[in-house]
């Protein structure tokens, strides 16, 4: 068996050629054919019931009347047995009414002998009548199914149409058709979308079914050829299950793939095309929003690319300046010959500076970077507040400066899961930003304070504070208050602590102090650190 | 010159960057010797056994951290690495393996000259025998186990006194976490950076002014810590 895949494969060249076992043992239908026997019998027996009922009544009439109503009687019988029980039973309740009343109602009485040659006509249009009358209830009745049936299928196909015009989302579309497939057919549903190269990729949806190398040939086939195949279909049916395509306006977009839990429901015509119209519909959502979803995407690299020129625009200046100061003062103290000491180290000392300017100016373009890359990871530890407060307040940026800043940090906070580095970089953006907009001489104040289960610093200034409405604005890239307008710098410093801190699971505000000027507030989630073993 | 100066070799492959440390450490008094490459680094370093060995991280030719190991197969020179930020890792990796303190790019001639002299300071064998320690308000005696602020005595914990005799026998240098684990907390199973941060936390409460703006004990935040002595 396996020489004769393996020679097939190799002698197909460029033709796939998928191979699907069959699953000897097992009977679909059997089960179907059981339900089916039962039901009538029952149908039949009560048919016979009724006809003696009606003997009964007979019996009790027909000496105050003659043998025409005690044909009604009869005839009343077999129109109760074909509306209930269809058209079977019906016949049988003609034969045996016709039987009852030769047996019962016609003399000579309990022989089936007939003397009187008229009682023959009477039987004739007894039976005629029985068989019109099941004949026409059976065709009510189908038609009845039939329009009960074709109003569930509507009703499914409805209630499949709103769940998904109700989600927007491709991902919430595909959950919620599996899930009305998976109720209306009594089976396990699956959706699969291609990847860029166009194979089909396992879903990662809870009630999909696992698909092996095999079913996943069968469904990739179904994708290419844009047909249905498995389970109950002329191709491939040795599949487990059924694989539809979905079908776009532009071909197949994704297939989707039905595991019925034993016979499946859509062996009858009608269930495979309400199936179908399944596919149909799901796939049009699909395709809708997969549009939809390409089109934000393109949108937001529009605004991204759009930002990118900003900040390519907005960093090239805020290099150029530096850089042609340093530039100027430095040469100048090179070229110029009669230069007094004192002249040249004012020129050196400004070049100083601006480096300084640069070398932040790089360090935020970097963190930015890495932030917006998502390549930032966490070195989180327990760390005392007040060794990152230390940490910063020691930084050499912070020059003569770091005077301005008075830090007020309670003994007795509890440790905060954070990354030292990260968040040493937050507070130096903070109270560099302070210092920055606020006058020289005024006091920068750092504060800390716990309260439920967050941890609050915050960092105080006593500038112009922030104006009204920009309060959400200021920790957008690129966006810098009013205040910043004409002072160097990128607008990077608070976007680079928003996202640092967001990444910690905490949150920073910038409000305006009640005594004026603008505070910052950072909060982080605390937890519970691992307990500390007493000195002994 | 009379030759009697300490020689610092410099492995560094950027040429501005040897330019400006040449002058800086020559203005310093110091001998200059360079190399551009690791191996020629590790050539000079034979030949003339410096007394302090400056070595950039981002060689082109070898790893930074490799050269600190074979360097340390044979020698105690002291070596201090330099770094760009943001590489943290890189120079706790270096300062694991045996390499002294780090410098990070960019940094000013001053902090450059105060690292040499502290490496200077911690190769000269007669330095520690000192038994008592002072730095500002700090007088520690080490031979009584005595620790004065103000001439007031401060009474530390056994762990507390051992972390901080620790930091002053590397006194100037940077001490990683690692590193002051395994020397305060030994074979302490289970002891973690926590332990280290809490009760560096109660040494800057019982001897600094201001616990939140550390003088001496100072943090690297992501490396370890320092004993900062005054320039």
């Amino acid at each position: 068996m396996g020489s004769t895949v393996d020679a097939l494969i190799r002698g197909s060249g460029t033709i796939d050629v998928y191979v699907i076992s069959g699953e000897p043992g097992r009977e679909p239908g059997m089960p179907l054919l059981r339900r089916g026997i039962t039901s009538p019998a029952r149908n039949y027996l009560l048919a016979a019931l009724t006809v003696g009922i009606a003997s009964l009544l007979a019996n009790l009439i027909f000496h105050r009347t003659d043998l025409a109503d005690v044909v009604m009687v009869y005839l009343l019988g077999i129109l109760l047995v074909a509306t209930r029980f269809g058209r079977g039973p019906s016949f049988l309740a003609s034969l045996l009414s016709v039987a009852a009343v030769d047996f019962l109602f016609v003399p000579p009485y309990f022989t089936f002998a007939v003397t009187d040659f008229r009682h023959v006509g009477t039987f004739a249009v007894m039976m005629l009548l029985g068989v019109v009358i099941g004949n026409l209830t059976e065709r009510i009745r189908a038609q009845a199914r039939l329009a009960r049936g074709r109003e569930q299928r509507t009703h499914a196909l409805y209630r499949l149409g709103q769940e998904l015009a109700r989600n927007a989302e491709s991902t919430a579309l595909v959950v919620s058709a599996i899930q009305n497939v998976t109720n209306q057919f009594q089976s396990q549903g699956v959706v699969l979308q291609p990847d860029e190269h166009g194979r089909l990729q396992a879903p990662a949806h809870p009630l999909a079914f696992p698909l092996n190398e095999q079913e996943l040939g069968v469904a990739q086939w179904v994708f290419d050829h844009a047909e249905p195949a498995g389970l109950g279909t002329p191709t491939l049916p040795g599949a487990r299950a059924t694989y539809l395509p979905l079908k776009g306006s532009s071909g197949a977009i994704g297939v989707m793939g039905v595991l019925p839990q034993g016979t499946p429901r859509w062996a009858e015509p009608d269930q495979r095309q309400l199936l179908e119209a399944f596919a149909n519909q799901t796939a049009l959502a699909l395709e809708r929003a997969l549009l939809a979803e390409q089109g934000s995407r393109d949108r937001r690299r529009a605004d991204e690319e759009r930002l990118r020129n900003a900040l390519l625009s907005s960093v090239s200046h805020d290099l150029r300046t530096p850089l042609g100061v340093i530039t100027g003062a430095v040469s100048t103290a090179l070229e110029t010959p009669d230069l007094s000491e004192a002249a040249r180290r004012d020129l050196l000392i400004s070049a100083q500076e601006e480096a300084q300017r640069l070398h932040r100016l790089v360090s935020n373009l970097l963190d930015i970077t890495r932030l917006e890359a998502g390549s930032l990871e966490l070195h989180t530890e327990w760390i005392p507040v007040e060794e990152v407060v230390g940490a910063a307040l020691n930084r050499r940026e912070l020059g003569a400066e770091a005077a301005r800043i008075h830090a007020e940090i309670p003994e007795d906070l509890p440790l905060v899961a954070m990354d030292a580095v990260l968040m040493e970089q937050v507070l130096l953006n903070l109270v560099d930003n302070a210092i920055k907009y606020s006058p020289k001489g005024t006091p920068v104040v750092i504060k800390a304070w716990a309260a439920g289960k967050s941890l609050t610093l915050s960092v105080t200034d006593q500038g112009p504070g922030i104006a009204p409405g920009e309060e959400e604005r200021i920790f957008e890239k690129l966006a810098r208050g009013e205040a910043a307008a004409s002072r160097p710098g990128a607008g990077l410093g608070l976007a680079i602590c928003k996202g640092i801190v967001t990444a910690h699971g905490g949150r920073i505000q910038a409000v305006n102090h009640p005594q004026g000027g603008a505070q910052f507030l950072v909060t982080l989630p605390l937890g519970t650190a691992p307990p500390m073993p007493e000195e002994g | 010159m009379t030759g009697s100066e300490p020689l610092i070799l410099l492995v560094e492959d950027e040429p501005q960057m040897r330019r400006f440390l040449r002058v800086a450490l020559e203005g310093g008094g110091y001998r200059y010797l360079e190399a551009p490459t690791g191996q020629e680094g590790l050539n000079l370093a034979v030949q003339y056994r410096p007394d302090v060995i400056l070595l950039d991280l981002g060689l082109p030719d070898m790893d930074g951290l490799d050269l600190m190991i074979r360097l340390r197969e044979w020698s105690r020179i002291p070596v201090i690495v330099i770094s760009a930020r943001g590489q943290e890792s890189d120079k706790v990796g270096a300062l694991d393996v045996g390499a002294d303190d780090y410098l990070t790019k960019p940094f000013g001639t001053s902090e450059l000259l105060a690292r040499v002299r502290v490496a200077l300071r911690h190769a000269d064998p007669q330095s520690a025998a000192d038994p008592i320690f002072v730095l500002g308000r700090w007088r520690v005696d080490l031979a009584k186990r005595l620790v004065l602020v103000d001439d007031q005595e401060v009474h530390l914990t056994p762990l507390e006194y051992k972390l901080f005799t620790t930091l002053i026998r590397h006194a100037g240098k940077v001490v990683t976490q690692h590193q002051l684990l395994k020397e305060v907390w030994g074979g302490v199973a289970g002891a973690q950076p926590l332990y280290l941060r809490v009760y560096m936390a109660q040494l800057r409460h019982k001897l600094e002014e201001e616990p939140s703006r550390p003088r001496h004990l100072q943090t690297e935040p992501g490396v370890g810590y320092r004993l900062k002595l005054d320039d």
